[in-house]
């Protein structure tokens, strides 16, 4: 299986509900995935299927009722959905003028009923025909309310979800719908994808990047570098300078990558270690590498030890190398720190003619910044920008504007580095 | 490797590169050691630039008036590159590419239809981002254009891509042939080009006639992402006809907002000033109105000429508090006086692109039963 295109093991991959809610999940194997009352699935099933796939989920017969959990969601099968159909075999009306609002009582079914038919297993699609045949007054509401209810309803009845690839997108979307706004410091998808345009971020750049949404920025990075691909024959490295003595990339357990794969292409260094490295004499006299085969002869116990150091020795040389000798291809900034103090510092580690983008929640601490590089000669023209995307309800005859969405989305400032001359000396003529 | 592709150290005879007089002033030239880069500002022999680093200013004194001028030179970025088109051709501009390029979920293993190829604007973008990308333009001196470009800016030859073809794929659509004028070198015994792309980018003026077309070019096992970029409603509303009828799905048209600020200062300005000015003003009225009092007083009363000449002018002193330096041509952020940190948005803003319909396809929603079963098996 190709994970980049298709379904495969082990794999996470983000679902959509059809409440519109998004679940990360891992397809592991011989394992099922329960989403609550849309239903429950085997992982075997889908495995295979390309990734974006609708699959529904179907009970054959009544599911046997387990007297001993009862809370347990039946494990359905599933079968890739095509389009929906819309309501067949309904009158309709040119408008609403004989609907009349009498709540609860135009539904036949009561509470008790629709709960039996759930408990029953029934498709979604047929309790929602069976609501249609038992409501008083559909055949008095437009094509259009009628289209409403129907997806309200399949909102709450259908059984179906859509396995697709977890992209950055995706993944900020999950976490901005689940409410981590700040932990994403509201960032939004249009804001984002302006960074790394701006930033210029492809493969085999080595980058600089301070992040404090958790690694959310890190796999953004990471997947226009190498597309999600283990086994990606690109190069690149970024390098995360980070406030606590550990970086925060927590969110990058949800991706593809493997450990093996950061490890070599995301290096972390502390904000210290980055401006005052270790020296050279300190590291190679805190400990001297042997020659290969002295260290394959140490004994068991020393040889552990022996390699533990080595490692450490290898990083402090790198954590130098990183600090000291690297011009980096650009500095991608989201971070809450003072933002005049840290990015002219940073910033001369950056490569002549390299974009340097900061992300900001607001606009004031960017002005600032602005303000404070405009006097900077090392900076060429420091802009403040924004972007805001508007979505449409995207039905033919129907095209607005949505009428609520989320706000918000932060601020970019975007210069490049450069290098002053100095004044050349004023010819005497 | 090409000027957008890799990463370069020093500027080096030959090179594309981009002279940054001002923000809206950016030119690309051909660094030539014989060559001299003429502005109003004064003139910068080539030679000035070649062994210097990327992103050097280059400095010089006017030869006239002895003036210290300066450009910047940059390597070329695909933004910096759109920011350096004059303004009159129809660009698209970041704010749109970069979203469209992130919804389209591009990284290396995209392979991207553009058509039409227009300024080129968009097509640096993809390339610089994408596996492959195959830009389709209609009319041919546009073709030629973008084509000559291209490869003088080694997205062809070096890079190996890009793929440019001629072709209106409204009506002959996107398969590329031996017989074709396009960029594309055919190997020996090689029919025709085969595409798989997964992510299509249309900027027509009738996108629903390019849409049946797309099924024998895209990828058939892997998701595809789709976006047409069109001004007119009504051409969405078309867009979303044809894009139903071919099995198109998840579709959302959207609009992009793109604003620029730039950062100023207004001064500080307090009440206490103001009221303490007009304080001074007042006391300084009142003196005159004193003096001349006593002017009148002296005329009426018949005294000597010599008092009168001393107080026959009244002189209007200086304003002594003047705390906004009313008057006087004040710089902004004079350090004299208070200032607040402010952004103004630009004068005139694009406030309409295009909308941008997108939309999802997998055409081949099946499996491989007997490798499911084998991985299975393998468990």
């Amino acid at each position: 299986m190709d994970p980049l295109t298709q379904l495969a093991f082990n794999q996470h991959v983000i679902l959509k509900l059809p409440s519109g809610n998004w679940k990360i999940v891992e397809l592991k194997p011989n394992a099922s995935i329960s989403l609550g009352k849309f239903g429950a699935f085997n992982v075997d099933d889908i495995i295979g299927y390309p990734l974006g796939t609708t699959f529904e989920i179907y009970y054959e017969e009544e599911a046997e009722t387990d007297n001993r959990d009862k809370n347990k969601i039946p494990v359905g099968k599933v079968r890739v959905m095509t389009e929906s159909e819309s309501v067949h075999n309904v009158t309709s009306s040119a408008n609403n003028m004989n609907l009349v609002n009498i709540g609860n009582q135009v539904q036949g079914l009561t509470m008790e009923q629709i709960e039996e038919l759930k408990k029953q297993s029934v498709s979604g699609e047929q309790i929602i025909a069976k609501m249609i045949e038992a409501h008083g007054s559909f055949d008095k509401k437009t094509v259009h309310s009628q289209q409403k209810y129907l997806n309200r309803k399949k909102q709450k009845f259908a059984k179906h979800f859509t396995a697709e690839y977890l992209s950055g997108s995706r993944m900020l979307q999950f976490l901005l719908e689940k409410g981590d706004t700040q932990r994403v410091l509201d960032l939004s998808q249009e804001t984002m994808g302006m960074l790394l345009n701006l930033a210029n971020i492809r493969s085999n750049g080595t980058y600089l990047c301070v992040d404090e949404t958790g690694g959310l920025l890190v796999y953004f990075l990471l997947e226009r570098m190498f597309g999600g691909d283990n086994g990606s024959t690109e190069k690149g490295r970024i390098v995360v300078v980070h406030e606590n003595e550990h970086a925060n990339l927590d969110l990058l357990k949800f991706s593809n990558y493997s450990d093996k794969f950061v490890r070599e292409y995301v290096k972390t260094v502390s904000l210290l270690d980055f401006f005052e490295p270790p020296s050279l004499s300190e590291v190679e006299s805190a400990f001297t590498p042997l020659p290969k085969e002295e260290a394959y002869a140490l004994k068991a116990g020393k040889k552990n030890a022996y390699y533990r150091r080595l490692k450490w020795y290898n990083n402090q040389l790198e954590a130098i190398s990183l600090a000291t000798q690297v011009q980096y291809d650009a500095l991608v900034c989201a971070s809450t720190l003072y933002l005049p103090q840290l990015v002219p510092r940073l910033a001369e580690h950056v490569h002549g003619s390299r974009p340097v983008v900061c992300y900001a929640q607001f606009k004031e601490p960017l002005l600032e910044l602005a303000h404070s590089l405009y006097d900077d000669l090392r900076f060429l023209a420091p802009s403040i920008l924004e972007t805001r995307y508007r979505p449409y309800q995207t039905v033919r005859g129907k095209l607005h504007p949505v009428m609520t969405m989320r706000s918000g989305g932060g601020y970019l400032l975007w210069s490049h580095r450069v290098l002053p001359a100095e004044e050349p000396e004023a010819t005497v003529s | 490797m090409s000027a957008f592709s890799e990463y370069r150290d020093v500027i080096k005879e030959g090179e594309l590169v981009l002279v940054w007089i001002s923000r809206d002033n950016i030119k690309p030239i051909k660094v030539d050691s014989n060559e001299t880069f003429n502005t109003r500002y004064g003139s910068f022999p080539h030679k000035l630039m070649i062994g210097k680093p990327y992103g050097s200013q280059i400095a010089i004194r006017t030869k006239g008036s002895n003036k210290f001028a300066f450009i910047h030179v940059l390597q070329p970025t695909p933004e910096l590159w759109t920011l350096s088109l004059p303004h009159r051709t129809q660009i698209v501009y970041t704010p749109d590419s970069s979203y469209i390029m992130e919804r389209l979920n591009c990284s290396p293993r995209t392979k991207a239809i553009e058509a039409g190829t227009g300024s080129g604007s968009f097509s640096h973008a993809f390339a610089r981002t994408v596996g492959h990308l195959y830009s389709y333009e209609f009319h041919k001196p546009r073709y030629e254009e973008a084509l000559a470009e291209f490869e003088e800016h080694g997205l062809i030859h070096h890079d190996k891509n890009v793929t440019i073809t001629h072709r209106d794929v409204c009506a002959n659509g996107f398969s590329i042939r031996s017989s074709d004028v396009t960029s594309h070198k055919f190997n020996e015994g090689e029919g025709s080009v085969t595409i798989g792309a997964n992510a299509v980018f249309l900027d027509l003026p009738a996108p629903w006639d390019a849409i049946p077309h797309l099924d024998s070019v895209i990828s058939k096992n892997e998701k595809v992402g789709l976006c047409c970029f069109s001004p007119c409603i009504e051409q969405v509303d078309r867009t979303i006809e044809a894009l139903n009828k071919h099995g198109w799905d998840d579709l959302q048209m959207v609009e992009i907002q793109g604003r620029q600020y730039e950062s100023r200062r207004q001064m500080v300005r307090t009440m206490d000033d103001a009221i303490e000015r007009l304080r001074d003003v007042k006391r300084r009225k009142n003196e005159g109105l004193e003096r001349r009092k006593r002017m009148c007083d002296n005329i009426l009363n018949d005294q000597p000429q010599e008092e009168i000449n001393d107080e026959k002018r009244p002189t209007t002193e200086k304003t002594k508090f003047n705390p906004f330096g009313k008057g006087s041509r004040i710089k902004e952020g004079d350090t004299a006086y208070k200032w607040k940190q402010v952004t103004k948005i630009e004068p005139e803003i694009k406030s309409h692109t295009s909308y941008l319909t997108f939309a999802f396809k997998v055409v081949n929603k099946t499996r491989d039963e007997d490798q499911v079963k084998s991985e299975l098996d393998s468990l």
